[in-house]
């Protein structure tokens, strides 16, 4: 066969509008009920709070370029790195996959037209659009210098704004619970026929997977917060031991929601590495029922270990033994991710365009992130690592080097489906160079500095650290800059980018398999998955090379000659 | 102490020095190498892969098989290793959470945004300054009066939470005495030390080990540098650093008996006495009693007050003389002066000779 006859997947679709254009307007946006829509803006408000948590980091690292002041005072220094926590953790990071690249992708990947509850699905984005505005007013109001994990009595003490933020955060959580709670129903009752739970893409699973936490562990945060407003609004006792309270109970509160927080961020960052993975070396994923596995033992036994972060608070050594233990248990499914990802690599057939780049990114730093939490499991080391940089440093590999990673992997990869645009790869792979390259300089810095002493949330230190934090503000400039040519790189491909076609990584996914752009309703006819989403071997050429030059396909005929 | 034998740094460690620290650094180059197996391993397999399995033309990708006995092994496997940090851990841990049984004592407090040491007998150090002996476990019994802190000495290897409402406990035993060194800046001192705190004199700094406050405390607003308030106190978090000074036996037991010695910078001089009294002022008395003679708020300025006559709310009098100044400061609400019912000072805990010091600088004022 040739190229020119080589079939549209789905040829049949209607050639009409796209979901971008069939209806336009702004109330077409406002009171949409489409995934896909609703998945965009939640895509453009995480990327705000990117943007605006990326520029509070770049401050925290220029007052820390120089010991002294360098830029601000010690209280503004609080509230920047403050900001900076608290709008990457709530704003950016939780929503980043699941809501918009999940919002978008889950029903796509399902076959389906729309998530289960569509409308509910509309409600949860306000309700993150009412807790993102609570939260910016207590910044532009109000004095927030808490760190962003809220510790008591401190926090108990501190400007009244505390509740606004508070309340910021107890408001997106609903959003996060409703996001799970419409996930889960989907993933249960709306796949299409065929697409039983072992074809059940990676992706997919991952989002289960997160969306059982949130359900499970955001209600604990919107308790803890809630104890935390009346705490300060009605003078009643719980953290507070002027009031009678313990402050050591609140981190337990606090730390039983975020430890399971982290694998909401870290597991869809996997989970897009897997898409990402197998498309680009035309493999299924090495160990699939394993690695689909590890995703769910690791949303459990997430539960289990949120006393790590206290090993020095004052609980009792008991309780610490168990914590150590059980937390060793989280690195068996981590590993068996890593070695699955690079067995999967293993007689494949590996391209290395830039969505593969932040995902092959993503496995070495997060192999540095999860070696390195072994640092912190282990009880007596971690006596000296704790709340130094070396903690900094380990949740950046994990959070940046993996969720950040996965998440703009995953935006690189679906953007010729989202946009039905393509984007410039010189560019994306010359802002992958920045990107890693500043990440490692920022953050591998950090180890040392922590494992030398350096303490947390530091406005001054000491000269004997001046070295080091230079270098790490320097990379972080660097990282700056990379993500500064993504920008734009994408606004350039959203203005003058090609044409997209439907499947131009040949891709055997199923979310390729519809049209670009996108059909308002993901299908045009309802599909039948009559294989897994990554059978190469059962795909044909046409299939997985949809107008690709000749010499570029795998052939039999290539192959002999 | 000789300055040529202190114990040395990694590029990573700081230098040790107390007997937790080698079983601790121990352990941490233990999980060290065993990360760097498994990143080369790990990233040498995947760069192999990549090269080797690069797509080109005629390269067709092989269907993937499967493999239950490497699924089971490379989930497994590493549990044994597992098993071993976390006993290792654990029992390293454990050594570093139970005190030796004939450990001394010291009692601090934690405050925004300031250290106190109180050694037996009621015997307490100068602010932010900590002199244990070597050789010798201390057990600290810690307390806050404010907010969460956490003691952390990084040569020590110890680190505890500082808990308002409850008491934390952590204990060390140093194993080398810091050496005498005077300095300006951190630069002049040996690895490991920093160059402390300013004393209130604001010279004559020396080469401490730093202790830091590792927990989040907050600051004022309008703190711009890491500068000290008007009486040596540290204003934030970041600057909430106390001095460890580690001295021999002798020299500890003697600091018991006669407590705290006069600052370095005054030793020496004629007016020892007064030079160290303006010091402790500085340090303790400056923020609600001034010595210029005009202000005499909140508290009575002291220029003028030795000799002079009190009169007291129970409508009594008394000459300002040693003993009165001696009860002032030890219980001070056992004689108020008129017109100042409201201030509550707190009593104070000096020693003998930092009494005499405080009286001679008073007296001093007068002339």
């Amino acid at each position: 066969m040739t190229a020119e006859v080589a079939p549209q997947p789905h040829a049949h679709a209607p050639t009409g509008e796209g979901y971008l254009t069939h209806e336009r307007g702004l109330k077409s946006w406002l009171f949409t009920l489409d995934h896909k829509r609703i998945g965009l803006m939640y895509l453009g408000s995480v990327l705000l709070a990117f943007l605006l948590g990326g520029i509070m980091a770049l401050l925290v690292r220029a007052e820390l370029l120089f010991p002294g002041e360098t830029l601000m005072e010690a209280d503004t220094y609080n509230q920047v790195f403050t900001l900076h926590g608290a709008i990457m953790v709530f704003l950016f990071i939780i929503p980043s996959i699941p809501a918009a690249l999940g919002n978008f992708f889950l029903p796509i990947m399902l076959g389906t037209k729309d998530v289960a509850f569509p409308r509910l699905n509309l409600g949860s984005f306000y309700i993150y659009c009412l807790g993102a505005i609570v939260a910016i007013v207590a910044i532009v109001i109000g004095h927030v210098d808490t760190g962003w994990t809220f510790y008591t009595p401190y926090s108990a003490r501190a400007d009244s704004s505390v509740i606004w933020m508070t309340s910021g955060a107890f408001i997106l959580g609903f959003s996060s619970i409703l996001t799970g709670v419409n996930f889960i129903a989907t993933v249960h009752k709306m796949r299409a026929p065929g697409l039983h739970w072992k074809r059940l893409p990676l992706f997919i699973w991952g989002m289960y997977a997160t969306s059982v936490i949130q359900v499970l562990a955001t209600p604990v945060l919107a308790i803890t917060l809630f104890l935390l407003m009346m705490e300060k609004t009605l003078t009643v006792g719980i953290f507070d031991p002027a009031l009678g309270g313990d402050p050591v109970l609140f981190q337990h509160f606090f730390w039983f929601y975020s430890h399971p927080a982290v694998y909401i961020m870290i597991l869809p960052g996997m989970a897009i590495v897997n898409e990402v993975i197998a498309t680009f070396s035309h493999r299924k994923i090495f160990g699939y029922m394993f690695v689909a596995m590890s995703s769910i033992s690791l949303a459990l036994v997430g539960f289990l270990v949120w006393g790590h972060h206290m090993f020095t608070a004052g609980m009792s050594e008991y309780a610490t033994m168990v914590f150590s233990a059980l937390t060793f248990l989280v690195a068996i499914p981590s590993g068996v991710k890593v070695f699955n990802w690079v067995a999967t690599l293993y007689q494949g057939s590996i391209s290395f365009k830039s969505p593969m780049l932040y995902s092959l990114g993503f496995i070495a730093l997060f192999t540095i992130g999860g070696l390195t939490g072994l640092f912190l499991g282990i009880l007596s080391v971690d006596i000296h690592l704790h709340d130094t940089y070396f903690v900094v440093a380990h949740f950046h590999y994990v959070m940046v080097g993996g969720t950040v990673f996965g998440f703009v992997s995953g935006l690189h990869y679906w953007w010729p489906k989202m946009t039905g645009k393509m984007y410039s790869e010189k560019l994306a792979r010359v802002a992958f160079v920045f990107v890693f390259v500043g990440f490692n300089v920022t953050f591998f810095s950090q180890f040392v500095l922590g494992s030398q002493g350096m303490p947390r949330r530091y406005y001054d230190y000491l000269d004997q650290f001046q070295p080091l934090h230079m270098t790490s503000s320097g990379g972080a400039f660097i990282l700056g800059f990379g993500f500064l040519i993504m920008l734009f790189m994408f606004v350039k491909s959203l203005v003058s980018g090609e044409k997209a076609p439907p499947n131009p990584w040949s891709s055997a996914g199923y979310e390729w398999m519809t049209t670009t752009p996108i059909h308002p309703h993901n299908f045009a006819e309802p599909p039948v998955m009559t294989r897994g989403p990554y059978d190469y071997h059962l795909c044909t050429e046409e299939e997985l090379f949809p107008g690709f030059p000749e010499d570029f396909k795998p052939s039999e005929k290539a192959a002999k000659a | 102490m000789d300055e040529n034998n202190l114990p040395e740094g990694t590029l990573q460690l700081p230098p040790q020095w107390s007997t937790l620290a080698p079983e601790v650094d121990e352990m941490y180059y233990f999980i060290y190498w065993v990360s760097v197996a498994f990143t080369v391993v790990i990233f040498a397999a995947m760069i192999y892969f990549m090269w080797k399995y690069r797509r080109r033309p005629g390269l067709k990708a092989k269907p993937t098989g499967h493999s239950t006995a490497l699924e089971i092994g490379w989930t497994f496997a590493p549990l044994i290793l597992l098993v071993v940090l976390f006993h290792q851990g654990f029992t390293g841990y454990v050594r570093g959470a139970v005190a030796p049984e004939d450990s001394i004592e010291v009692r601090v407090r934690g405050m925004q945004w300031n250290w106190e040491f109180e050694h037996r007998g009621g015997v307490i150090d100068d602010l932010n300054y900590l002199r244990v002996p070597v050789n010798t476990p201390v057990r600290l019994i810690m307390s806050s009066s404010d907010v969460l802190h956490s003691f952390f000495v990084p040569a020590f290897r110890v680190k505890r939470d500082v808990v308002p409402g409850m008491y934390s406990t952590l204990w060390f035993e140093a194993t080398q005495e810091t050496p005498d060194i005077q300095c300006e800046s951190d630069a002049d001192c040996p690895e490991g030390l920093w160059c402390g705190n300013t004393p209130p004199g604001g010279e004559a700094r020396e080469c401490v080990l730093p202790i830091f406050c590792a927990e989040y405390c907050g600051a004022p607003r309008g703190i711009t540098a890491s500068a000290f308030d008007e009486g040596g106190r540290n204003t934030n978090h970041s600057t909430m650093m106390g001095d460890l000074k580690v001295i021999t036996q002798a020299e500890y037991d003697e600091f018991i008996e006669l407590g705290p010695p006069p600052p370095a910078s005054c030793q020496g001089r004629d007016d020892i006495n007064e030079c160290w009294g303006e010091q402790i002022h500085q340090s303790y008395c400056v923020a609600c009693h001034s010595v210029d003679g005009a202000t005499q708020a909140p508290a009575p300025n002291w220029k003028g007050l030795f000799g002079n006559q009190r009169q007291f709310v129970d409508g009594s009098s008394a000459t300002a003389d040693e003993n009165y100044i001696r009860q002032s400061i030890l219980q001070p609400q056992s004689q108020i002066v008129q017109g100042y019912n409201n201030v509550n000072m707190p009593p104070f805990r000096f020693s003998d000779r930092q009494l005499d010091a405080i009286i001679a600088y008073m007296r001093s004022l007068n002339e």
